[in-house]
């Protein structure tokens, strides 16, 4: 399996602020792979998220994404990724399938083709006739769900999505990790998560990344991670990353 | 295809119900203050023209003065009849606003006695209302008219001066007068010329400054949505162009600018012909009276002796103006909106937008800029905006470089204005700068706001 994005050195400093938001950051998620970026707030995780999907240019290092840089040919880049940032809203003056429409034909100009992405959207959200509602009716996890279908309903190399259930109540989080898994291991797609829930990420992850302040500490297997820190679970995993602030 | 699949949801954003709703609304409103308007000068008109009498003399010589002061003009004579000396009482009886009392021996006082003849003007004193002003004017005009015509009767009676003569004595000189303006002269009166100067670039102010506030308003409300929803986010992570976006975003927002600036348009000609519809007939009267006195005044004819007629030419630079200034207006915005934090930071964004719009707004309206101080009118010409506002007055009087200079500002400044959109849009700015100028200037890292 080849790598969908390989995240080289990738470094980010603002303007006015002394320390790096992201420093010298190195990963590589594989075709049909979820890997989840987990730290806590100001950690570097959108800094890097952000970076990757050609929101912002990063001070140093690079990111290749389907073999193209998010520097060189961020074009490109951005024809082979889906973004879904944290909190995201809609366009309220939209029905769900106007809304659809409108980023299908952002990724397309082929009627055919928009309309087969729109089909498959309206499939995993299942909202059904609520599609035909205007956005600003519908719930935070409506919201949710629709954004995450656009996310991927146009199949794309790459999907990034910052705090995936962020606001859903269970059953809908739980749906959307089942969703998630499928669509990686039936259709290839591959994942770049990043969560505060070390449960979730423990679910739905292959291999995740620890990053604070700024620094990814360490990368691996969840299982193959808490062997090598004999924890039960992801979250002692990740206490003992921050407090031992391991380097790999 | 992309570009527009963006347009049009650029529209779709802009022109919400309530953005219609508010146009059909501003267009009503101007529609029926103009029906008040008229129907105010409608009243007035016909309150000038009515005059109460009361003739206690009741002689054939008072019957005449009645009878000229109706050739004069005054139609609707009331003759009521004054009962007691308590005047507040009677004319609150009669309902009458104020009366002209010719008193018993008036007559015999100019035309036997030879002594200052009693005349009595009784009016009510009410604050505002355009009628009730009216009709005391014309019931001053009445007591003028009697004492013309007692002077009359006087020099035709007991001087045997004749009725050509007295009018000799009345009218001893005929005034023509004449404006001259960028070397021309015309035979128009100036004050009549600078009513008609008035009125037709009064609209023009109005529509310039409403226009650019809501432009800058709704572009800045569009602009900071996407950014606090983070759908800009999820847009700029498509596979479209940033530029693009900000194309289709100013192009959309001035779309919906010209809707609205026609829209603003209809409802001032309404508005302004409701309420300039007794100004014209009062001109139109005028010219009929100068046209009596052996000279005829074609304002239109007058107007363009002068070069005041604004030709294509004119129209064209002035729309190109017009078009600068609103893309001046949405960039600015665009660049403001782009720094909010939150919706509430919105309110206080677009204050910048709002006192560059005011000041040369108001400056115009109550002051010549060209008589200020070099440093005000260096300050005041240096606000792109003011260049509009002064358009109209400047193609009026001849000032051609001042028009195409404000052109060529406008035209520098929309590019640089543009050019730093665009370097805000096509960098990290757009994510990392913003602005609150309710609270302090302070440049945000992203890093901080991370979940």
């Amino acid at each position: 399996m080849g790598n969908v994005l390989e995240v080289q050195g990738l470094s980010k400093k603002y303007p006015k602020k002394d320390v790096f938001a992201a420093d010298g950051v190195t990963f590589d998620v594989k075709e049909g792979e979820i890997f989840a970026l987990i730290g806590p707030n100001g950690a570097g995780k959108t800094t890097t998220i952000r970076m990757i999907s050609t929101l912002i240019q990063p001070t140093a290092g690079d990111a290749l994404v389907a073999g193209h840089s998010i520097i060189k040919a961020p074009d490109k880049v951005r024809q082979n990724i889906t973004y879904l940032p944290d909190e995201a809203g809609a366009y309220k003056t939209m029905s769900g399938n106007d809304y659809l429409n409108f980023m299908a034909g952002l990724f397309s100009a082929n009627k055919a083709e928009i309309e087969k992405y729109v089909k498959r959207a309206a499939a995993i959200c299942g909202l059904g006739d609520r599609l035909k509602e205007k956005i600003g009716g519908y719930s935070r996890g409506m919201i949710r769900k629709l954004l995450l279908a656009r996310a991927v309903m146009t199949e794309p190399k790459l999907a990034i999505l910052d705090e995936a259930t962020s606001g859903l109540d269970v059953i809908n989080a739980l749906e959307i990790r089942k969703m998630i898994k499928q669509l990686a291991k039936e259709q290839g797609m591959s994942f770049l998560l990043s969560s505060h829930n070390m449960l979730e990420i423990e679910y739905v992850s292959d291999r995740v990344g620890i990053i604070t302040k700024g620094k990814l500490m360490v990368t691996g297997g969840v299982n193959e991670l808490k062997e090598r820190y004999q924890a039960e679970n992801l979250e002692e995993v990740f206490e003992r990353v921050v407090n031992d602030n391991e380097v790999r | 295809m992309k570009f527009g699949n963006l347009l049009k949801k650029e529209l779709r954003e802009l022109i919400t119900k309530q953005v219609i709703i508010s146009m059909v609304f501003t267009l009503f409103i101007f529609i029926f203050m103009g029906r008040i308007m008229s129907g105010a000068i409608d009243d007035s008109i016909e309150a000038s023209s009515s005059i109460t009498l009361c003739d206690k003399d009741k002689t054939d010589f008072t019957a005449e003065i009645i009878s000229n002061i109706k050739e004069d003009g005054h139609v609707n004579i009331k003759t009521v009849d004054i009962k007691s000396d308590d005047y507040a009482v009677e004319l609150e009886r009669l309902d009458i606003k104020n009366v002209v009392i010719i008193p018993e021996g008036f007559t015999d006082s100019i035309l036997v006695k030879k002594e200052p003849a009693p005349l009595k003007f009784i009016s009510e004193i009410k604050t505002g209302g355009l009628s009730s002003s009216m009709s005391t004017i014309s019931s001053s005009d009445a007591v003028s008219s009697i004492q013309k015509q007692a002077t009359d009767a006087i020099l035709l009676k007991s001087y045997g001066i004749t009725d050509k003569e007295i009018e000799r004595i009345q009218a001893p000189v005929n005034v023509i007068e004449y404006s001259v303006a960028d070397g021309k002269s015309a035979m128009i009166s100036a004050s009549d010329l600078s009513g008609i100067m008035m009125g037709q670039s009064m609209i023009a102010p109005f529509v310039i400054f409403f226009l650019l506030l809501m432009a800058s308003q709704m572009i800045m409300t569009a602009i900071s949505t996407e950014k606090i929803d983070k759908t800009l986010e999820t847009l700029l992570s498509a596979p479209v162009s940033r530029l693009s976006v900000l194309t289709a975003k100013m192009i959309a927002a001035l779309i919906v600018a010209l809707i609205n600036a026609a829209v603003m348009m209809i409802g001032f000609v309404f508005y302004i012909s409701g309420m300039t519809g007794g100004m014209t007939d009062e001109i139109s009267s005028s010219m009929t009276t100068s046209a009596s006195m052996g000279t005829s005044v074609d304002i239109g004819q007058a107007m363009s002796d002068l070069g005041m007629m604004l030709s294509v030419s004119d129209y064209v630079v002035f729309g190109l103006q017009l078009f600068f200034t609103v893309a001046i207006g949405l960039s600015i915005a665009l660049m403001l909106g782009a720094m909010a934090t939150d919706v509430k930071s919105v309110q206080s964004l677009v204050m910048p937008i709002m006192i560059l719009v005011m000041v040369p707004f108001f400056v115009t309206m109550f002051a010549d800029i060209s008589t200020m101080s070099v440093p005000f009118k260096v300050l005041l010409y240096a606000i792109p905006f003011t260049h509009s506002f002064t358009a109209l007055t400047n193609m009026m009087n001849g000032n051609n470089t001042a028009v195409l200079g404000g052109l060529a500002y406008q035209i520098v400044f929309f590019i640089v204005c543009m050019f730093l959109a665009v370097r805000m849009f096509t960098t990290d700015k757009l994510f990392t700068v913003s602005l609150n100028l309710g609270k302090k200037m302070r440049n945000k890292n992203p890093a901080d706001q991370e979940a």
